[in-house]
């Protein structure tokens, strides 16, 4: 009996307590962080870029089949400018969709500013780079026009300057790029870059910006450290560029595989 | 004083039989053996829809069954309301366990051979019972009206719609218009709040009017029959010679149980608290996954994993077999063994039924129902199908990702079921099969022909070929290699093409 009045009482104390709210929150009471938001709402720069980057450019911003974000040379590299338009328009005929609502994405403006100054914010040393001058972002200084002529035609907006010549291009490729990508460009350890296939799928920019912040996450080097103590000067990079962009496929040549795709298709079938 | 009340309640008692209902329904007698733990399960179910109907009454005076404020009626109850949460919390896990326990009491009943003469009509009372228990679950889940609502019904409609000649019509009646609006959520706020609750009142009241009329059932003894001639009489003499009366001595079991019951849903409800609402039920919306509640994942389960060609047959005749065979059980073993020691075929389905339904539940935690709408922008490739890949490869992984490849088929466990996992593409197909599958499509993909460029292709075919173990080498084609002696010995090749033409 004495034990059931203990147990009545341990009981109604906590009743009591419970009822009046005074206790710490249970474990079942929803708090707000669980509370669904529409994907609109989301503010979070780590949400965002989890939810609409990192399947490109890899979780935490390094290790993606695209280039690292959380790359302190890019991010000094490139300008805001040119990061809102890459995210809100896309950069047409590559693999980067366009993120604004405006054009069918799925982020707000608002969203799209967060994400710039959250990578900003989070992944920026400017301090390590304080003394070195970098190549400028695009071509001769002149900002990214990314107008899109059509959304499956590449985007060679950015052409090598003017000034730009692909024969120079290929001597200094010889210098700088034949260790890893083999003397005409098609092969050695790190894969062709003469493709045409490949280059079809890349901007000029897409291209430039390799050549200047290489991959850092993949040990791949910059456009100093290609030959240690020799840094490519701008007009190196671009020719470099300028050659091989010389490399992109014609439209003749794109038809010729889509016949050959046809065919495989057509053997397949039979 | 206290000779005053007396002599109040005496009133009472000679107009209404307050006392005479007492002694007809709580003190009958009952067998002596039927006060086992095992015949708690129907009082416990009775609890369960009491406190559903106590929690639901507190919550329709907040809930507002329109489509505008249905769902922020809902979050003010968990966001604002003191203890809101913990009401919908009670609710939700009150239905739980309802669900739970009427199934023990369900299986109880089949192996003790309850059902079997004369006890036909109690069995057939309580399979309604358990549909509209189902029922209510269902319309429950709709009144949460969130995603997982509203693509529920949608599914739920778009069943319905199969039926030949009359499936639109139904479909209209069950969403009270073309399509889910705010005329659906009062159907179906009707159907929860007062049509399927009565009904459970009054079949409730039916099945113990029938447990009072013909007796629990006595707790089955091997090797004693039931038969028809001398079932009533046995059972009567029973009750002679070792009844105990139901109130006090059978019921304590119930009510400690019951305690328990309580104790277990306040439990779970102060644990684990209430169930969503997940998402504004915006179609426009389309991450989400939405999954039913327990009692229906198996149901999922069947649903999204079985083949294509089946569907409509097994949709529009699986349930009127299955509902067809709880109602006929009585029919099919009326009388013989009650005892589950000498029913080895009860107990077989039993666990068979068991165990299907369990593996349905556990594949419906997670059928690919629908692809992974997100995956394609958050779903990374892993960092080793990335190393020592050409960059034309590393494109390739970019285009599975933005031609959303990877919604469908995941890589590395990143990604969605619809489709096979492509871990080890490789070693599947070889480059053409590649190119032909992405091209043309096949089953349940779709043809990308139109959607790929050339480049696109190639690159993308380039990178599923690096998709292998490095123990395995990738599939190849074996007239290449044939092809290529053939070109490398030319003389040979022409002697076969005379032959061919010969």
């Amino acid at each position: 009996m004495k034990r059931f009045k203990i147990g009545f009482f341990v009981a109604g104390v906590l009743m009591i307590s419970f009822l009046t709210g005074c206790t710490t929150r249970l474990p079942g009471q929803p708090t707000e962080a669980e509370r669904w938001r529409a994907p609109t709402d989301v503010t979070d720069f780590s949400q965002l870029y989890a939810q609409n980057c990192a399947g490109c450019h890899g979780v935490g911003g390094r290790l993606g089949a695209a280039l690292p974000l959380n790359d302190p040379l890019y991010l000094s590299f490139v300008t805001d400018e040119a990061l809102r338009t890459a995210i809100s328009k896309g950069r047409p005929g590559t693999n980067m969709p366009a993120f604004s609502q405006q054009v069918g994405g799925s982020l707000t403006d608002q969203q799209i500013e967060l994400v710039i100054t959250g990578m900003r914010r989070q992944w920026s040393r400017p301090d390590e780079l304080k003394g070195v001058e970098l190549p400028s972002y695009s071509v001769n200084g002149i900002a990214t026009s990314n107008s899109p002529k059509s959304a499956t035609v590449n985007d060679y907006s950015v052409n090598p300057s003017q000034t730009s010549d692909a024969q120079r291009g290929a001597v200094a490729y010889q210098t700088y790029c034949a260790g890893c990508h083999g003397v005409n460009g098609a092969g050695g350890t790190a894969g062709s870059i003469v493709d045409p296939y490949f280059l079809n799928l890349v901007s000029n920019q897409g291209l430039r910006t390799t050549v200047v912040v290489g991959r850092s996450d993949l040990g791949k080097p910059d456009w100093r450290s290609n030959v240690p103590g020799h840094p490519m000067s701008s007009q190196e990079i671009d020719d470099v560029v300028a050659w091989v962009a010389m490399h992109r496929q014609t439209a003749e040549a794109t038809s010729v595989t889509a016949t050959e795709g046809t065919r495989a298709v057509s053997l397949q079938a039979k | 004083m206290i000779e005053r009340l007396t002599r109040i309640a005496l009133w009472i008692d000679e107009r209404v039989y307050i006392s005479k209902l007492f002694a007809a329904t709580a003190g009958h007698s009952v067998p002596r053996t039927s006060g086992s733990w095992f015949y708690v399960f129907g009082s416990g179910t009775l609890v369960c829809f009491m406190i559903q109907i106590v929690t639901g009454i507190c919550l329709a005076l907040v809930y507002v069954p329109s489509a505008s404020e249905a769902y922020s009626s809902l979050e003010y109850l968990n966001y604002q309301q003191q203890l809101g949460w913990f009401l919908r919390a009670m609710h939700n896990w009150g239905s739980n366990f309802m669900v739970a326990i009427m199934l023990a009491h369900l299986i109880q009943v089949f192996l003790f051979g309850a059902f079997k003469y004369p006890r036909e009509m109690t069995w057939i009372s309580g399979v309604v019972l358990l549909l509209c228990t189902l029922g209510m679950a269902f319309t429950g889940q709709v009144l949460r009206f969130d995603q997982d609502a509203y693509w529920g019904l949608g599914i739920g409609a778009a069943m319905a719609g199969r039926v030949p000649l009359m499936g639109p019509a139904i479909v209209h009646m069950m969403l009270g218009g073309p399509i889910i609006a705010g005329e659906t959520l009062s159907r179906f706020f009707t159907l929860h709040v007062f049509v399927i609750p009565g009904t459970i009142i009054a079949i409730v009241s039916l099945h113990l009017r029938l447990v009072l009329t013909k007796g629990i059932n006595d707790y089955p003894v091997p090797g004693k029959l039931v038969n028809k001639e001398t079932y009533i009489e046995e059972y009567e003499e029973e009750l002679k010679k070792d009844g105990v009366p139901f109130f006090p001595k059978a019921i304590s079991k119930d009510m400690i149980f019951s305690g328990l019951v309580l104790l277990g849903i306040v439990g779970c409800a102060a644990y684990f608290g209430p169930a969503g609402p997940r998402g504004v039920p915006d179609p426009s919306l389309i991450n989400t996954a939405p999954k039913p509640d327990f009692f229906f994942l198996w149901l999922y389960g069947v649903l999204s994993l079985m083949p294509d060609y089946l569907e409509t047959v097994l949709m529009l005749t699986a349930p009127f077999i299955v509902i067809g065979i709880l109602f006929a059980v009585p029919f099919i073993s009326n009388t013989g063994e009650k005892s589950p020691r000498r029913r080895p075929l009860a107990v077989l389905s039993v666990l068979f039924i068991f165990i299907v339904l369990g593996v349905f539940n556990y594949l419906g935690t997670f059928a690919p129902w629908s692809p992974h709408m997100e995956a394609w922008t958050s779903a990374a490739t892993p960092v080793n199908y990335l190393e020592g890949r050409s960059p034309l490869e590393r494109q390739g992984a970019l285009v599975f990702h933005n031609k959303q490849c990877v919604n469908c088929h995941s890589l590395g466990g990143a990604g969605g079921l619809r489709g096979p996992t492509l871990d080890n593409v490789a070693t599947r197909l070889t480059g053409d099969q590649l190119v032909r599958q992405v091209i043309q499509g096949s089953g349940n993909m779709p043809a990308y022909g139109k959607n790929l460029n050339p480049s696109e292709v190639t690159a993308l075919v380039a990178f599923m070929r690096t998709l292998h173990s490095p123990t395995e080498s990738p599939a190849r084609d074996s007239t290449r290699s044939e092809q290529a002696a053939a070109e490398k010995t030319p003389a040979k090749a022409l002697a076969q093409t005379g032959e061919m033409q010969e």
